[in-house]
């Protein structure tokens, strides 16, 4: 009687079921500790004020409130980055496997000088000093900021996507006459591509976070219309939560989206 | 007839390369490919002997020394260079084939784009290729789904779709596992009897004496010697190429 107990308690703590429990008793415990802690400062959470500024209702018809129209913007900049950047990325890593030694010397600069200052300051220069210059408004120096920085981060992942495909490709293509162009496009990027897309994927979710910097330019993204709403309610804690788990929500449907892509599309590789 | 055979396809004139980690894998190594000659080049690994192979079609650079391939001179014109690639085909110990196309994009691709013809001729020219080397049916499945023989032979096709006039193996069985040796060796006798310019790097002396108009034993970038298959294997004059016979013999 005891050994079945025994086994049946071995089971249960290598099931997934034990997982979730105690996934679900961590968070729950961390709730009541935020809460409790919270009461103690006599801070009285007021939820209830939060929807409206998600959307309200208005002769039965939907109308954004200001946190929607900042994930809008978050959106719209995030958007187009994004294609800049895998573009600048692409660009930037094909450079660098290039025979020329101009091409492979101004690849590794952009990398370098990238990588090695911070986002906030890039985006704060690109503003401030190429905008009056080259006359480029707050939108603009947002997303050149954003592609660039992230390009820069998306090239090492693309140029390690290419390295890692074998060299007997490279081979065959060369020898059945391929120009290089063909061989990129018909038979390595096809190939790299699938491999690099968890990373890539990771680069996506840290361009949507890191658009949150852009409110630091005035540009009305999620993150500055959360300031602007606590700046006149004072609902600091309710709305960075929600702030919070918005974002929250974007990334995770972008990397399952991204999840049953893969699958669908795989073929060995 | 004379003309042909006084006009060697392959021209290689004391050609030398070391490897950036100074091993020195040709020596002032020459040699003269005859149209439609078979040509099985045997030896120890090490000998120079897929080195030799790959500097025909460019893969490897030569440090001196000339290679002319059917006129054109291997140099450092990029068209030269072209050429020669689409004149020359070859086909590797690993295979190589590209897994995510299927056979038949595997083999049609480079008709498409280098030979430029429309993707209908293409499959046509494809499917006659794959009937030639005896696996139509899978012309819809993936590489990976394929046995190593089948591969091979997918291979084989899809260098023969390019219509070189050189086809050059890499030791092209000796990946295959021993029951599938035969099918591939019976596609490339074929060839041979067809009357393929060949260069075959192999180890299988049965093909060499079937097929093999020339046999040339090679060791430390040279040839040490040079004959017929009968010559090379029962009657071999230099005691190197001895020792090397009876240790595969």
């Amino acid at each position: 009687m005891n050994t079945s107990v025994k086994k049946s308690w071995t089971a249960f703590q290598r099931s997934p079921l034990a997982d979730v429990s105690l996934f679900l008793c961590i968070v729950a415990g961390l709730t009541w500790l935020t809460a409790h802690g919270t009461s103690q400062l006599g801070y009285n959470w007021q939820w209830y004020r939060v929807p409206q500024y998600l959307f309200s209702l208005e002769d039965s018809r939907i109308i954004a409130g200001p946190l929607l129209k900042g994930l809008m913007v978050t959106f719209r900049i995030t958007a187009v980055s994004l294609v800049l950047c895998f573009a600048f990325g692409l660009l930037t890593a094909l450079m660098r496997l290039s025979d020329s030694f101009l091409a492979k010397a101004l690849a590794r600069a952009y990398v370098e000088l990238i990588r090695n200052t911070p986002l906030l300051v890039q985006l704060l220069f690109i503003y401030f000093v190429l905008g009056p210059i080259l006359d480029i408004g707050r939108f603009t120096a947002a997303v050149l900021a954003l592609s660039l920085f992230e390009g820069a981060y998306a090239s090492e992942i693309f140029r390690a996507g290419i390295v890692s495909i074998h060299h007997g490709q490279w081979e065959a293509a060369y020898s059945l006459g391929l120009k290089t162009f063909d061989m990129y496009r018909y038979i390595i990027l096809p190939q790299a591509i699938r491999r690099i897309l968890p990373p890539l994927t990771g680069q996506a979710v840290s361009l949507i976070k890191d658009s949150a910097l852009v409110s630091t330019i005035a540009v009305y993204d999620l993150t500055m219309r959360g300031q602007e709403i606590i700046a006149e309610t004072y609902l600091a804690f309710e709305i960075w939560f929600a702030v919070a788990a918005i974002y929250l929500v974007v990334t995770v449907t972008l990397s399952v989206v991204v999840n049953i892509m893969e699958s669908r599309f795989k073929v060995a590789a | 007839m004379k003309a042909t055979v006084e006009n060697p396809i392959i021209l290689v004139d004391r050609i030398s390369k070391t490897f950036a980690n100074g091993v020195e894998a040709l020596r002032d190594f020459s040699i003269r490919v005859l149209r439609r000659e078979v040509l099985v080049v045997i030896g120890p690994s090490g000998s120079g002997k897929s080195t030799f192979l790959r500097c025909l079609n460019g893969l490897e650079e030569i440090d001196r020394g000339s290679i002319v391939i059917d006129g054109i001179p291997l140099d450092d014109d990029k068209k030269n260079r072209l050429e020669i690639r689409k004149e020359v085909g070859m086909v590797f110990q690993s295979f190589n084939l590209f897994p995510h196309l299927t056979v038949l994009d595997n083999v049609n691709l480079a008709q498409v784009l280098v030979r430029k013809k429309r993707k209908k001729a293409a499959t046509e020219a494809s499917m006659e290729l794959l009937r030639k080397v005896g696996i139509p049916e899978k012309a819809r499945t993936f590489p990976n789904h394929l046995s190593g023989g089948q591969q091979q032979r997918v291979a084989i096709a899809r260098a023969l779709a390019m219509k070189p006039k050189v086809m050059l193996f890499d030791e092209a069985t000796s990946a295959l596992d021993p029951e599938m040796i035969g099918e591939v060796l019976d596609v490339m006798k074929t060839l041979a009897r067809e009357g393929m310019t060949m260069v075959v790097v192999t180890h299988e002396m049965g093909f060499a004496r079937e097929v093999s108009d020339r046999v040339v034993f090679m060791e430390d970038g040279r040839i040490i010697e040079e004959g017929t298959a009968e010559q090379i294997f029962t009657n071999p004059k230099q005691e190197r190429t001895r020792d090397f016979v009876s240790q595969i013999l």
